[in-house]
């Protein structure tokens, strides 16, 4: 079986590729069932968060695994191959594998540490589990992923230095308001982001909160949350010139904010800034907005590059967390390996305990009945001797199983005992 | 003008002063509550002179427009007229920020038509030029600080937008506080030159009766003050900020310069 993820991310692709590749709530369920169907693919997963686009697949030794991700990215979202060729990343095997536990540790995410990837990867996990795209292999390799993120948690200090998008959306407020104290803050769309960034921006210090949303009642339990003001979607843009901080995270497919609208809201605040924070993907507010006066718009990109410019320190806490990625991805290969080799295992044991079974019953046909402790004393010697004469390629094979030459060692196995193809 | 004419004249002027108060608050403090009282002193004001362009006319047998004193106080009347007909139609009050120290300035200016007083000493007479010097210098302090403060606002607004985080990110203020800054060091700014050029006035007035008028140099003088409560207006009533608001203070800035370049060896002119 080989494995392999295919992907874009935000250093690979810029907003408007991810965009286009990006699936939704509505379009995964079909995705998921065209991918499973694919020729050679034995399982398959899709993850698609505002920052990246992964495919992972599980495949047949014969299939050309790599070729088929592209192909279904291609067909599936309507892009040209050779388009869509120079932004893909491919990790094959030990590399995907290692890829995957960097993502779930949100090592690879935008702002590293963040903690919104490992959700994310969750729910895309257990899609993919609802749609039977998911069965032994990649369900026992996310399931590690999952404690290794929790595991490099815990022991390095990456989640509290992480500053995730909010983080990096307070500095830059404070940068424009100074302090937060007189801000209104509106969030519209009730997404995971969205949140995260109220959240933040309530507890540094905005004293006002909006909420608006398509469906009220999302907005209503937000805004309960984080003792906000809820605001119809139809009349959000009224409201606008009260409002100092707009966050934009809705799944709208068409610019919500233009620069004419943008203009005349700015006029009715008499020119007081106004800070955009674009979330969504694919973007809510119209790119050239930030060229009306007073108004600083930042898309998911931006944020990106204002968190990068002083990542040193995260770099830091995250060389530690690579290294126990490196000894989990070991400990993986390790564990998978060992799958491998029960088979064999089993197969060699049932292989000498038929055997034994089968000289007892001979010598038992040739003397006769025998006394109780006699058929004891012949039980106990045979399975000693056939535990000896396993003990040495079990432990062997156990030990090697993850080394370059365990696969050697194990066809060797095969073959010295027989144990068929 | 009619002599009681000028005495009415002079009363508005004072009562028009309520209303560079109420522009100074609005602008520092962000307050409008001296508006009511400004409003009222401007409706007085406006009566007063209408009494005084009146008393002249009948004195002089048609209307008061013989020299430029007389003309300024006539146009300070019509824009006063005009002001109170825009603000009863669209209570546009807000206007009020930048006619009521125009009006208040070129009815001061109007009512200095006949001396009416010579210095008591030397000393006096000295030190009033001196204050007008060091109300004009802390003005210019204020200017300079405005101008330096919204071209930082600039280079800040500039990285903000281009959004490549530089070295000179984390040195620079927010803009939130640039902006107080700048309001700050405008205001101060708008009220010292405001009082030096009244400083000033009188002090000519005293010197030289009505000869200063004409010189262009004053002129000037009374050109920068007026670009200067411009950008006042505009910030105030408009909120400009940015490049807009640059490019209005180095204006000021450069007038004002221009303008003290201008003062070089004008008491000698003055003192003939």
């Amino acid at each position: 079986m080989k494995f392999c993820i295919t992907g874009v991310n935000h250093r690979t692709a810029p907003v408007e590729v991810r965009e286009r590749l990006a699936f939704d709530a509505a379009n995964i369920s079909d995705a998921l069932r065209d991918l499973k169907h694919r020729p050679g693919v034995l399982e398959g997963m899709i993850l698609s968060t505002c920052n990246r686009v992964e495919i992972a697949l599980a495949t047949e030794d014969g299939a050309e695994a790599a070729r088929c991700a592209d192909e279904f990215l291609a067909e599936n979202r309507h892009v040209e191959r050779e388009w869509v060729t120079p932004y893909l990343y491919r990790f094959a095997d030990r590399d995907a594998i290692h890829h995957l536990f960097r993502v779930a540790a949100s090592l690879d995410s935008m702002v590293v540490g963040e903690p919104q990837i490992l959700g994310q990867l969750k729910a895309a996990w257990s899609v993919a589990r609802e749609h039977g795209a998911i069965s032994g292999f990649l369900d026992a390799l996310l399931t590690r992923a999952f404690s290794v993120a929790k595991r490099v948690r815990t022991e390095t200090e990456i989640g509290s230095s992480a500053v995730s998008v909010s983080f990096a959306a307070v500095e830059l407020a404070r940068e424009i308001f100074g302090n937060l104290k007189n801000t209104t803050v509106m969030v519209v769309g009730a997404g995971k982001m969205a949140e995260a960034a109220a959240r933040h921006l309530r507890r540094c210090g905005a004293p006002r909160l909006m909420v608006t949303n398509r469906t009220r009642e999302r907005a209503a339990e937000m805004a309960r949350q984080w003792d906000g003001q809820v605001v119809d979607y139809e009349r959000f843009n009224s409201v606008l010139p009260q409002v100092d901080i707009v966050i934009t995270s809705s799944g709208a497919p068409h610019y919500i904010l233009t620069p004419e609208q943008m203009k005349k809201v700015v006029e009715v605040r008499k020119n007081r800034p106004m800070f955009l924070i674009d979330i969504a993907v694919p973007r809510n507010i119209d790119p050239a907005v930030n060229k009306v006066e007073n108004v600083f718009l930042y898309d998911i990109d931006d944020l990106q590059r204002v968190v990068d410019s002083n990542v040193e320190h995260r770099q830091q806490v995250a060389n530690e967390a690579e290294q126990i990625i490196q000894e989990e991805v070991d400990r993986m290969l390790v564990r998978l390996r060992a799958r491998e080799v029960v088979p064999t295992i089993v197969s060699l044991q049932e292989q000498l305990e038929a055997m034994r079974a089968a000289e007892v019953a001979r010598m038992k046909g040739r003397f006769g009945t025998l006394t109780p402790q006699q058929e004891e004393a012949l039980e106990a010697l045979t399975r000693g001797l056939i535990n000896k004469i396993a003990h040495g390629p079990i432990s062997e094979l156990r030990r090697n199983a993850a080394e370059p030459d365990g696969e050697q060692l194990l066809n060797a196995v095969r073959r010295v005992f027989r144990l068929g193809a | 003008m009619h002599e009681t004419g000028v005495l009415w004249l002079r009363v508005a002027a004072v009562l028009y002063s309520v209303g560079l108060a109420h522009a100074v608050t609005v602008v520092t403090a962000r307050r409008n509550t001296l508006f009511p009282a400004a409003l009222f002193a401007f409706y007085t004001g406006v009566v007063l002179q209408i009494v005084a362009v009146v008393e002249s006319s009948l004195a002089l047998g048609h209307l008061p427009v013989n020299n430029f004193f007389e003309t300024i106080s006539l146009c300070a009347l019509i824009i006063g007229i005009s002001f109170l007909i825009v603000y009863l139609q669209y209570r546009f009050s807000s206007l009020s920020v930048f006619i009521f120290p125009v009006v208040f300035l070129m009815t001061l200016i109007g009512s200095m038509e006949t001396p009416i007083a010579s210095w008591p000493n030397t000393r006096l007479r000295d030190a009033w030029l001196l204050l007008h010097v060091v109300l004009i210098l802390l003005g210019y302090a204020g200017l300079l600080l405005t101008a330096v403060g919204s071209i930082f606002y600039l280079i800040q607004e500039r990285q903000l937008k281009r959004k490549r985080p530089s070295a000179l990110f984390d040195r620079l203020p927010p803009l939130a506080t640039l902006d107080s800054l700048i309001t700050h060091a405008m205001s101060f700014g708008f009220l010292f030159i405001t009082l030096g050029v009244i400083a000033a006035i009188t002090w000519a007035f005293i010197e030289t009766g009505s000869r200063w008028i004409g010189y262009p140099r004053i002129g000037l003088a009374l050109l920068t003050w007026l670009v200067y409560l411009l950008m006042v207006f505009l910030r105030a009533t408009a909120g400009w900020r940015g490049r807009k608001a640059a490019v209005m203070a180095i204006t000021v800035l450069c007038c004002a310069a221009l303008t003290w370049a201008a003062h070089v060896g004008l008491r000698s002119i003055l003192e003939q």
